[in-house]
């Protein structure tokens, strides 16, 4: 009886082992086959997948849509003249979300170069890699400001000047690198500077594009008010619309105004002078260049407003320092 | 000698099972070695147009990129979900500014539908004729919320939490005009009007299948809040200092939902009255969604694609009394 069993016991188990082979083998066999990845495939991964090659069929089939529109419309893109906009940026929290929106805007505007002049001793990472992104024609400079001209941690903003510096590096580089240009296009363009803080429609960059020489229009929500803006009479500037020091010469923010190129390399002196009294910042730089005649106003005569003033709060901190006073702040690696 | 058989015995019984399971094991992993492969193989993710153009001279990436910049919005797809943007908005002065700002963001998404929701009696024509200027896909909406009429100025009642009205209204558009055997798939996404969007965010959300998740930065006073993210991919809690027990303790720029959920429980909207500071967007989610069916984007919760930035109320002291500036032009 016990050998019996016994003997029973042991079919079963090479029975058993048999079939645990064949499972086995046949598991090696799928291992080494091609597997069939839609099954074990995540479902998210295959969409992503597709609608990345949907965005891609989609880009192209743009592009071929512009390239049919070509011939229709008149070559005049070549000669379009170039915006160079130059933006001095400094870091802090605000720095990267200000510069993703300024550059969303920006990316609308054809033949548009955008000069970013870091306030810094050395180009960071951070904008480094931003800009290699941000899908714009670009040029990155860096100069920092000297530290009796800086504004400290509690000043007002407008204690001192900002961006005087990095604004004068921009027209630097521009000047520098136009004189190596050939041909008479390079010559024609217009300069803008635009803090990486403000709002600018799209229609603005329009407006400023043919300037002769320098062309001015209203800035909504500056120097206190609503919008402030030269006031225009048969065509030509004779007072400007202000509610502070209205005696300036130039009482414009620095985002009411374009330069065209050619004025900027034939006054290769004309700069921002960093020591200038509040509000004569642009006075400083305006004043060699063109007599209040001279300028061409834009937006239907000054009465638009295309611009805006905006200033973006600094972020509330007080957690996230108490949590680093604790060594427990956030992770630093994670780019803000 | 029995005794040895047994164990033999047992020995071959294990055996094959413990190299059975290792091997599946193994075989779980090899199949995402092998995606990886795949998806290396299909045609490079989004190229940007001066990457694909990097061979070729100066003069040709100058002209595609004025081609990609040309055409806005970009063209409508058959085929990508469509992303309903709800943003409340208020007359204020900064308005005009941060709508067209984000209207400019907005212009580089594809099959992006806008839903700007005013808090006002009536439709504004300074949104109105901006909307239509853009050109963007869009529908204008509005309600007022109730004002508090006990307390001076123009507050609004303080115990509705702002914006809940008129993102209410918007899921009520979106419940009457889709219906819910309707196919066309589409994400619905709460943008505010003051905060900053990387295009890259919109991509990551229109892979939504339920509700998917990610990072906020300068929000609950920090760095960023995000939602913690385990190994398997899993929504385990949140990574916040105020009040991170909340059901769900993420900002409302930090979380997009399927179209599909919000037509399927047409009883879910934020929560009106009585909801503590913090917890109006767990008075949505908590009807459509739990922590586990949570999606977790942005490489796992780890960028930042969303600021939560706000614009500094302008001082507007020179205007005086009667007001310095011509109240025709519009700001």
């Amino acid at each position: 009886m016990a050998a019996r069993m016994k003997l029973k016991l042991k079919t079963v188990f090479v029975l058993y082992f048999m079939v645990s082979l064949m499972g086995l083998v046949y598991a090696l066999m799928q291992l080494g086959q091609r597997c069939d990845c839609t099954e074990h495939d995540l479902p998210k991964e295959r969409t992503i997948s597709r609608l990345r090659g949907e965005l891609h069929r989609l880009q192209e089939q743009m592009r071929k849509s512009e390239a049919t529109k070509q011939p229709q419309k008149q070559p005049a893109k070549p000669s379009l003249p170039t915006i160079f906009v130059i933006t001095p940026t400094y870091a802090r929290l605000v720095q990267k979300a200000e510069l993703t929106r300024l550059s969303q805007t920006l990316l609308h505007v054809p033949q548009l170069h955008w000069i970013l002049v870091e306030d810094s001793p050395h180009k960071t990472p951070l904008v480094t890699d931003f800009l290699a992104k941000s899908g714009l024609s670009y040029t990155h400079l860096h100069t920092p400001t000297p530290k009796d001209r800086k504004l400290q941690e509690g000043d007002p903003s407008w204690l001192k000047p900002r961006g005087a510096e990095q604004r004068n590096e921009g027209l630097r580089w521009l000047r520098e690198d136009r004189r190596a240009q050939q041909g008479a296009d390079s010559q024609q363009g217009v300069v803008y500077f635009a803090d990486d803080d403000n709002t600018y429609s799209l229609q603005l960059f329009e407006e400023m594009r043919n300037t002769q020489r320098v062309s001015v229009w209203p800035v909504g929500l500056v120097g206190g008010m609503r919008y402030e803006r030269p006031v225009v009479e048969g065509g030509k500037v004779v007072r400007f619309h202000t509610g502070w020091r209205p005696s300036r010469p130039f009482p414009l923010d620095m985002a009411g105004f374009a330069v065209s190129l050619r004025l900027v390399l034939d006054n290769q002196d004309a700069c921002f002078d960093g020591d200038a009294p509040m509000g004569f910042l642009e006075s400083s730089f305006l004043q060699g260049l063109v007599t209040m005649d001279e300028l061409e106003p834009k937006a239907d005569n000054c009465s638009k407003v295309l611009v805006w003033h905006t200033r973006t709060e600094k972020p509330k901190m007080k957690r996230e320092e108490a949590l680093q006073a604790q060594g427990l702040g956030s992770d630093t690696a994670v780019e803000v | 000698m029995p005794k040895r058989r047994d164990i033999l015995a047992i020995v071959l019984i294990v055996l094959p099972w413990t190299l059975l399971i290792t091997v599946w094991h193994q075989s779980a992993i090899t199949p995402l070695l092998a995606t990886r492969k795949v998806s290396k193989t299909h045609p490079p993710p989004r190229i940007p147009p001066d990457e694909s153009c990097s061979l070729q001279n100066r003069d040709i990436v100058e002209v595609v990129r004025t081609e990609y910049v040309y055409s806005r919005p970009p063209p409508w797809s058959d085929v990508l979900p469509t992303i309903h943007v709800i943003t409340p908005t208020y007359s204020r002065p900064v308005q005009k500014a941060e709508l067209t700002r984000l209207a400019n963001t907005f212009l580089h998404v594809p099959n992006l539908h806008w839903i700007l929701v005013e808090d006002s009696q009536r439709r504004t024509s300074l949104v109105s004729h901006l909307l239509q200027d853009t050109g963007l896909n869009y529908t204008h909406l509005n309600v007022e919320t109730p004002r508090n009429y006990k307390v001076r100025g123009d507050t609004r009642d303080p115990r509705i939490p702002r914006g809940t009205m008129q993102r209410n209204l918007a899921l009520r558009w979106l419940r009457e005009t889709f219906s819910v055997n309707n196919s066309q798939p589409g994400i619905v996404y709460f943008a505010d009007d003051d905060n900053t969007y990387s295009l890259e965010l919109f991509e990551e959300m229109r892979s939504t299948r339920k509700v998917s998740v990610w990072p906020v930065a300068f929000v609950g006073g920090l760095r960023y809040e995000s939602p913690k993210v385990n190994t398997q991919g899993k929504v385990y809690g949140w990574k916040t200092v105020f009040d991170p027990h909340r059901p769900f303790a993420i900002d409302m720029a930090g979380f997009a939902v399927n179209l599909r959920l919000i037509l399927y429980k047409p009883q879910a909207y934020f929560k009106l009255r009585g909801v503590k500071g913090g917890y109006q967007e767990s008075s949505l989610l908590k009807e459509l969604v739990t922590l586990n069916d949570l999606e977790p984007k942005a490489a796992n919760c780890t960028k930042i694609l969303v600021w939560h930035t706000r614009t500094e109320k302008p001082v507007l002291v020179n205007e005086g009394k009667k007001g310095f500036t011509d109240s025709n032009v519009e700001i």
